[in-house]
């Protein structure tokens, strides 16, 4: 055990007497100081002006005078995206999403004022956040630090000296490990700082702990690489090579290519099809707008002999209304079943892209860290999904209004007749129909399982390395 | 000519650089494929859209008895073709739409929308060859290049290169021109192949040769200065890394932040809710009020504009044209802010030579911000366009007439006469 013990000490005694590895450690630390500052700086001043837009936006809407109550469902609402807890550490689809949304009646508007369009265009490495600076950067430092740790002593001839003395190999790759993590260890400091401060801010501690825990695994991942790389190879060189190489292609070819590789296989038709499923699915849909339209007739006589009138204007209820609320039921179903296809065909395109996990950890990490931390397909869709609940709730409590508390011959005269239009408006208090809504994460449980499954690969990898490790070790060889 | 043969015989048996050489060439053909598949999709997707965009048009106006359903219930098209070089970097494709279905409504409300790409695609980004070229190759410069001489030290043929030949320099000079070469050759062969693929202009290619000989030339010159200094190869690489990290991420990164920092942008929610806000008091405000706000646009309307019933289709035009007016000020803003930051970057990417490289490889392309702003002003003057075209009948009360609007022009017809 002391044997292992100092040949961790003097590890360590040599990083710190090594001036590229100080310099190096200094500006991996200014990135990451930089990246949380900067960070927790954007999504702290984006959540604040979201919350006062989306509270504004509701004010208004409830503030808006007595008037036509169809009147309100063209005036709509704006739904705005709120940042949950953890995406200052990893603010994920946030940049290329819009933040916004427009509710309107027979629309179903798309997400509007993406950030990553307005901002200066620098080149495609251009944004910085901690769980960048933790996806991509550290793994390069660990390998910085790391990679001559068992090489070296191959190259300079100790080795043989070592194993003559009585060193076993397992003892000095254990010493060495243990210093290698231990740098993992320090790396983790700062995330738990920050996950520290986040689980302050509201978001679950179980959340927190499934990062926490899930990051671990990459930088440890990368320590038993490079320990098990620098133990296998001869020359310092080399050794370095294959592990930048490892880290180049795992982190910015695989992605890509992989992301390529989904868009070619099943986009080539999806979104052209997608497209025209839905322009063909609302050409039979009509906004309900016109309430004489041949396709209303049978209702109309459905109700005329429901209510044993004769006319129209004596029915108890206002046909246009009736009418309204029957259009947007029957066009939110062709709008869901639309975007429901969308969505659906999005996530088959992340599963495809996540076939590619087994050859880049990066991809692994980087999607279960959006899942645990909120910021992920799933949470977008959830968001779209029950702003689309919202809209849907609000315009047809409007459509009530109209059907229940106006009377038909006024409704059809309102925009001849000066004294009609003055008694289709209806009191403000009925726009107290629209729900506020804050948009929250998923619970953690549910957040954790997503993360977990898709970071199975990573955790292989993890055991793999470090058992090849142990078994290359006890064979060590000079 | 026989030292050359020399040098590439001994220079094969380096298996490392042929590792290195296979990654550049199979990264740069890959992304030349992927880009070449997704130009042609855009192309495909913009084709049948035009053809879904007129069936549903002339569906929509069949129905229609007066200007103001007509013009409410037809959507008109936008896109944005693009380039035959638009393979080679996609650039801001990804995030900025490059089509958009718009109608005489209150533009503003409109226009922002955001395209629905797929948010992960967008996020990791795509593999073209701007990225290739401006962040990858002087990674793979510097992991060919960083030893040229440290390794014939740490050999121990350092002395025997140095005694044996005339020139000090030359050996590695060669040496590193060889990998060099061949370095570019992996890179650029898949360009022209593709290039030639997509019929780009032969300048074009030879511009985009250029940029990429030059970019991969001063990370060269990188390599041979980190080189000069005895340290070993290790050493050698890590310092090359740190270097690369330095330009290809913390420099964009702080000028990025600067910018945006520098040049605040309206926030989009203030120009939706402004708008709306204007549109929807409209209804309740005596007709005239909006009319002559109206009116200071369009004095050529004054003698039409007077509005006796509750609701008429031009005074419900009228407000909307308002709406965009009230809010101009800050779309501009929006509009001008965007262009700041756009240029600003321009200027201060001489300061990082990856995004400068990639910032001229979209610029070629007309992937940039600034191709995807003038596509926002093409669908501002479409717009307008069809503003022009729809109040003459309004105001004039020219009886509804379906076959005039045969001669309503669509955007590709607009498109190509700009041509």
């Amino acid at each position: 055990m002391s044997a292992t013990l100092t040949i961790a000490l003097n590890e360590w005694r040599l990083w710190l007497r090594s001036n590229l590895a100080l310099f190096s450690v200094g500006v991996f630390a200014f990135l990451l100081a930089a990246s949380c500052i900067i960070s927790a700086l954007q999504i702290s001043s984006a959540t604040q002006e979201r919350l006062e837009l989306q509270s504004l936006a509701e004010n208004t809407f409830f503030a808006q005078p007595n008037r036509h109550p169809h009147r309100m469902v063209h005036y709509g609402h704006y739904s705005f995206r709120i940042p949950p807890p953890l995406s200052f550490i990893d603010p994920g689809i946030d940049d290329v999403t819009g933040q916004a949304i427009f509710l309107e009646g027979h629309r179903q508007n798309t997400a509007m004022f993406a950030n990553a369009r307005a901002s200066a265009n620098l080149g495609k490495l251009s944004s910085l956040t901690p769980a960048y600076v933790y996806q991509i950067f550290l793994p390069l430092l660990i390998i910085i630090i790391g990679y001559a740790s068992i090489v070296r002593e191959r190259e300079t001839r100790t080795l043989e000296n070592l194993l003559a003395q009585g060193v076993t190999g397992t003892k000095l790759f254990i010493g060495k490990s243990l210093a290698l993590y231990s740098i993992g260890v320090i790396l983790l400091i700062p995330l738990i700082i920050l996950l520290t401060l986040a689980t302050m801010n509201g978001e679950q501690s179980l959340a927190s702990f499934g990062l926490f825990f899930i990051y671990a695994a990459y930088l440890f991942f990368y320590c038993s690489l490079t320990i098990f790389v620098s133990s296998v190879t001869k020359k310092r060189n080399f050794t370095l090579g294959v592990l930048v190489a490892v880290w180049l292609v795992s982190t910015f070819i695989v992605p890509r290519l992989a992301v390529g590789a989904a868009d070619a296989t099943t986009n080539g038709m999806g979104k052209i099809e997608s497209d025209l499923v839905m322009q063909r699915a609302l050409r039979d849909v009509d906004d309900g707008h016109n309430a004489a339209a041949p396709e209303y007739s049978a209702l109309l006589t459905d109700l005329l002999a429901k209510h044993n009138v004769e006319k129209t204007e004596d029915l108890p209820v206002n046909f246009r209304g009736v009418v309204a609320t029957k259009a947007e039921a029957k066009l939110t179903e062709q709008f869901n079943r639309y975007s429901d296809q969308l969505m659906a065909l999005e996530l088959s395109q992340s599963a495809d892209v996540a076939r590619f996990n087994w050859f880049s950890p990066f991809l692994t990490l980087s999607s279960a860290s959006r899942a645990i931390s909120g910021t992920d397909l799933h949470h977008l869709h959830r968001f779209l999904r029950e702003t689309e609940k919202l809209r849907f709730d609000f315009v047809q409590g409007l459509n009530r209004v109209h059907a229940e508390q106006l009377r038909y011959s006024d409704d059809i005269n309102r925009s001849l007749d000066h004294g009609a239009e003055q008694r289709t408006r209806v009191s403000s208090e009925n726009w107290k129909t629209l729900k506020p809504f804050r948009f929250s994460p998923d619970s953690a449980f549910v957040r954790w399982e997503r993360a977990m499954v898709s970071s199975i690969p990573l955790f292989l990898w993890f055991a793999a390395f470090l058992f090849l490790g142990i078994q290359f070790a006890r064979k060590l060889e000079p | 000519m026989n030292r050359l043969v020399q040098e590439f015989n001994f220079l094969v048996r380096d298996h490392g650089m042929i590792l290195w050489l296979l990654v550049a060439a199979v990264s740069a053909s890959v992304a030349v494929i992927l880009g070449l598949a997704e130009i042609s999709q855009q192309r495909q997707t913009i084709a049948n859209l035009i053809e879904i965009d007129r069936e549903e048009r002339e569906v929509a106006l069949a129905g229609q008895s007066d200007w103001g359903g007509a013009a409410y219930y037809s959507f008109h098209l936008t896109y944005d073709e693009p380039s035959k070089f638009a393979f080679a970097a996609l650039g801001q494709r990804d995030v900025s739409p490059w089509k958009h279905r718009i109608r005489m409504l209150a533009l503003e409300g409109q226009i922002y929308e955001s395209d629905p790409s797929h948010p992960d695609f967008a996020l990791i980004g795509r593999f073209d060859f701007a990225f290739v070229i401006g962040f990858l190759a002087p990674l793979f410069i510097i992991l060919l290049l960083h030893d040229w001489r440290s390794r014939e030290r740490e050999e121990g043929r350092l002395e025997w290169l140095s005694a044996s030949s005339s020139n000090l320099a030359s050996p590695w000079i060669m040496r590193s021109g060889i990998k060099f070469g061949l370095l570019a050759i992996c890179l650029l062969l898949p360009l022209w192949l593709g290039g030639l693929a997509s019929q780009s202009q032969l300048s074009t290619l030879a511009l985009a040769s250029v940029i990429t000989l030059a970019h991969l030339f001063f990370w060269g010159l990188i390599c041979l200065l980190i080189g000069r200094f005895s340290f070993s190869s290790s050493v050698n690489l890590i310092i090359g890394i740190l270097v690369w990290i330095l330009w290809a991420v913390i420099t964009p990164v702080a000028m990025r932040i600067g910018i945006d920092n520098r040049v605040p942008l309206p926030t989009g929610g203030e120009i939706l809710l402004t708008q709306r806000e204007i549109v929807n008091d409209a209804w309740d405000l005596p007709k005239e009020a909006t009319m002559k706000v109206f009116l200071e646009r369009h004095p050529e309307w004054s003698d039409f504009a007077r509005i006796d019933r509750p609701f008429e289709w031009k005074w419900y035009y009228a407000f909307q044209q308002v709406g965009d007016q009230e809010v101009e000020t800050l779309s501009n803003a929006y509009r001008e802010g965007r262009t700041l930051r756009d240029d600003i970057a321009g200027k201060l990417s001489w300061l990082s030579p990856p995004a400068l490289t990639e910032r001229w490889f979209q610029k070629l392309a007309r992937t940039d911000a600034k191709a995807s702003l003038e596509y926002e002003q093409s669908i501002r003057n479409f717009h307008a366009y069809l503003r022009t075209w729809f109040y003459p009948k309004m105001f004039r009360d020219i009886p509804f007439d379906s076959t005039l609007l045969a001669d309503l022009t669509t955007y590709s017809d607009v498109k190509t006469t700009e041509k």
